[in-house]
């Protein structure tokens, strides 16, 4: 390179750089920002979760920032954590250290977010979970993790519940991943259902790289009359799951009598894509697209405009959590202190997926929007009351 | 009981089979270059993909399906080996193409991550939902189809390597590389041969994998570990050695999901790989060849 070439690469570059930074600059002078760190799964078999959280987080960037909240538009800086501890860990480190954010939502995996709670409370930066349910992440508490999704304790006695007294069920298999999450819900789903009355024939865990559940159902298949299948999965296998246990003829969708029962993990679609197996399957869903209220509808307009889809339950978590940030800073939070200040005082936030108001572990308490639905024949689903 | 014993032990023979499928891409580049191709998984992604997008373009059918990934694949490998692998084997290096594969694996599962996105697909085939019950027993068409389009791969495999010119010229290859180029063999085209037809079987072990697999940019990644055991427990680029252990690998995996717990599946798998690395290092069969451990 000859010193001429060198000097004008050197103008060049000078030049650019200046131009970044005075735009950079106005930009900070014109809007004051609520830096929120987004840690999502954006790869493995927990990436649709990413996927459809960034749809319902970007939605409601796109409605806040065209006026703002009292002077302060709203940033999201996302990060892959893989629905796993080591990455989620690495990927609120980075979060922390480059964006230096005032608020961070996520992770969907309860492994990855009790992974990263000690990080977010060491660095004293609010983490505002809605989607891990594992009873760790909020008892006994930690002053800075919040969570809007009702625990595994909260859903696993209203299934377990509802099972035996309702559907008449007086034996379970339970299939579960092993993960924080899968066995928690498990377990809460078997002490409930004995304490009934009802006998747990088997309590059957999984890998997540189990990908062919043939052998599974074999076994499940002889285990007698069983009346409920409650299953605890991703999607993916979950999809597969339903198959193989309708091709074993166990459940309603392959003839047989058993009920599987499943979790709020679950999108929507998932009975389009696992098809007749998915009929007479029964499980919750933290957001109802019949729902009249006016945050819903207008949710589920503004959702279509952009995206030309239907939004899921995933989305509309994702949606909450920034709009729930949103009413904070109205309340007047504007750092990281007071969000985590304003978080623990919410008391009549409405939205999408419900009501938010915590207790003192920080664990919502609200569960008015908590639905059950039954696959049909046609694949679309009914409200079960 | 006995009905169950039997229904597991089809269960992993079906199993079995779609592992020696994916294995036997694998033992065939080992066999011949002693080199661990990790983009490997990735083309049995890409030929899952291929399958699904081609069946649902010719209206369900499945076996154009399969026709689609094997050629994908197959011409995969070649444009791989021609502008990645050759060039940087001829720079005397051993490391540098092991390296360029996991940078292969990375690009094609981020490539297919920003085209195809991250939500798990649902692979039904006319076969998928197709139950055959006989006598307690049950499996799917697809089952049977996996069955009898990996024997016919494995036989046609196993007659290519045996009974034909190229397949001894293979052989030879993979038994010293420098006597055969002696002999007027020349190693670069059979190594270009044996990524074609290693490529193309990952491409249809995808195709028959896509429907059973939890289907997303990442599903090759799930099976390709459980692949690299049955490699070495086979013995190390040995074709038969490879099929056997596929196969023992698919039963152990259904007979412990029913007797023990499928949690421990991968403990009794990677027991069995330690155990035979201590008691037989050189695998189930020993290939003779130079640089077999």
């Amino acid at each position: 390179m000859t010193k001429r070439t060198f000097c004008t690469l050197l103008m060049s570059a000078g030049l650019v750089g200046g131009i970044l930074a005075g735009s950079a600059a106005s930009l900070l002078a014109a809007d004051q920002a609520i830096k929120i760190g987004g840690l999502f799964p954006m790869s493995g078999p927990g990436s649709y979760f990413g996927a459809q959280d960034k749809q319902g987080v970007e939605l409601a960037l796109e409605q806040l920032n065209k006026a703002g909240i009292n002077g302060y538009k709203f940033v999201v800086q996302y990060e892959d954590s893989s629905c796993s501890p080591l990455p989620a860990t690495q990927a609120a480190k980075r979060l922390l250290d480059q964006f230096k954010p005032d608020v961070v939502i996520g992770e969907e995996c309860s492994d990855a977010t009790l992974a990263v709670m000690p990080v977010m409370e060491q660095a004293k930066v609010p983490l505002l979970n809605a989607g891990s349910s594992a009873i760790k992440i909020t008892d006994p508490g930690n002053p800075w993790t919040f969570r809007i999704m009702p625990n595994e304790v909260m859903q696993g006695v209203d299934i377990a519940t509802k099972a035996y007294n309702q559907f008449n069920a007086r034996t379970a298999v339970l299939l579960h991943e092993n993960t924080n999450a899968g066995i928690g819900n498990a377990n809460v789903f078997a002490a409930t259902f004995t304490k009934l009355g009802g006998k747990i024939l088997a309590d059957i865990g999984f890998g997540r790289d189990v990908n062919d559940f043939t052998s599974i159902a074999t076994r499940v298949a002889g285990l007698g009359k069983i009346d409920v299948i409650p299953t605890y999965t991703l999607e993916g296998q979950g999809l597969k799951i339903t198959q193989a246990l309708a091709q074993a003829g166990v459940v309603k969708g392959g003839g047989g009598q058993a009920i599987q029962l499943g979790t709020i993990w679950l999108p929507f679609g998932f009975e389009q894509k696992a098809g007749k197996a998915a009929v007479g399957y029964i499980r919750i869903v933290q957001f109802d697209p019949t729902d009249q209220r006016d945050v819903v509808r207008k949710f589920i307009e503004a959702f279509k405009a952009k995206y030309n889809a239907d939004p899921t339950h995933l989305n509309a978590h994702a949606y909450d959590q920034i709009m729930l940030i949103a009413d904070v800073v109205r309340r007047g939070a504007k750092d990281a202190q007071s969000i985590r200040d304003g978080l623990a005082a919410t008391k009549s936030f409405s939205g999408v997926t419900g009501s938010v108001e915590f207790d003192k572990t920080n664990q919502n308490t609200k569960m008015d929007t908590v639905h059950y639905m039954e696959t049909q024949a046609d694949l679309s689903w009914k409200a079960v009351k | 009981m006995l009905t169950v014993i039997l229904q597991q032990g089809i269960n992993g023979v079906v199993v079995g089979s779609l592992y020696v499928l994916v294995a036997l891409g694998l033992t065939l580049i080992y066999g011949v270059l002693v080199q661990i191709n990790f983009a490997h998984a990735d083309i049995v992604t890409l030929g899952a993909f291929t399958a699904y997008f081609v069946t649902h373009l010719f209206s369900g059918n499945y076996f154009a399906g399969i026709a689609a990934a094997l050629i994908v694949g197959g011409v995969l490998g070649w444009l791989v080996n021609a502008v990645i692998f050759a060039p940087l084997r001829e720079r005397g290096s051993e490391l540098l193409p092991l390296i360029a594969t996991i940078g292969v694996s990375i690009t094609l599962q981020n490539a297919m991550l920003v085209l195809l996105g991250p939500i798990p697909y649902a692979f039904d085939t006319p076969y998928s939902n197709n139950v055959i019950r006989f006598s307690g027993i049950f499996l799917t068409a697809q089952s049977v189809l996996i069955i009898v389009m990996s024997t016919i791969a494995i036989g046609l495999l196993y007659a290519f390597m045996k009974f034909t010119i190229l397949g001894k010229a293979l052989r030879a290859v993979s038994q010293d590389r420098e006597t055969a180029a002696l002999m007027g063999i020349n190693p670069n085209q059979l190594i270009m041969l044996t990524f074609v037809i290693a490529s193309a079987l990952a491409g249809m072990s995808g195709a028959m994998l896509g429907p059973v697999l939890v289907l997303t940019p990442f599903a090759g990644a799930t099976v390709i570990v459980k692949a690299f055991a049955i490699v070495i427990i086979g013995g190390f680029g040995n074709v038969e050695g490879t099929i056997i252990a596929g196969l023992i690998v698919g039963l152990i995996e259904s007979y412990t999901t029913q007797f023990l717990d499928p949690g421990l599946i991968d403990i009794v798998v990677f027991a069995l790989l330690l155990l035979t690395l201590a008691v037989r290092p050189t695998g189930l069969i020993a290939e003779k060849r130079e640089e077999n451990v």
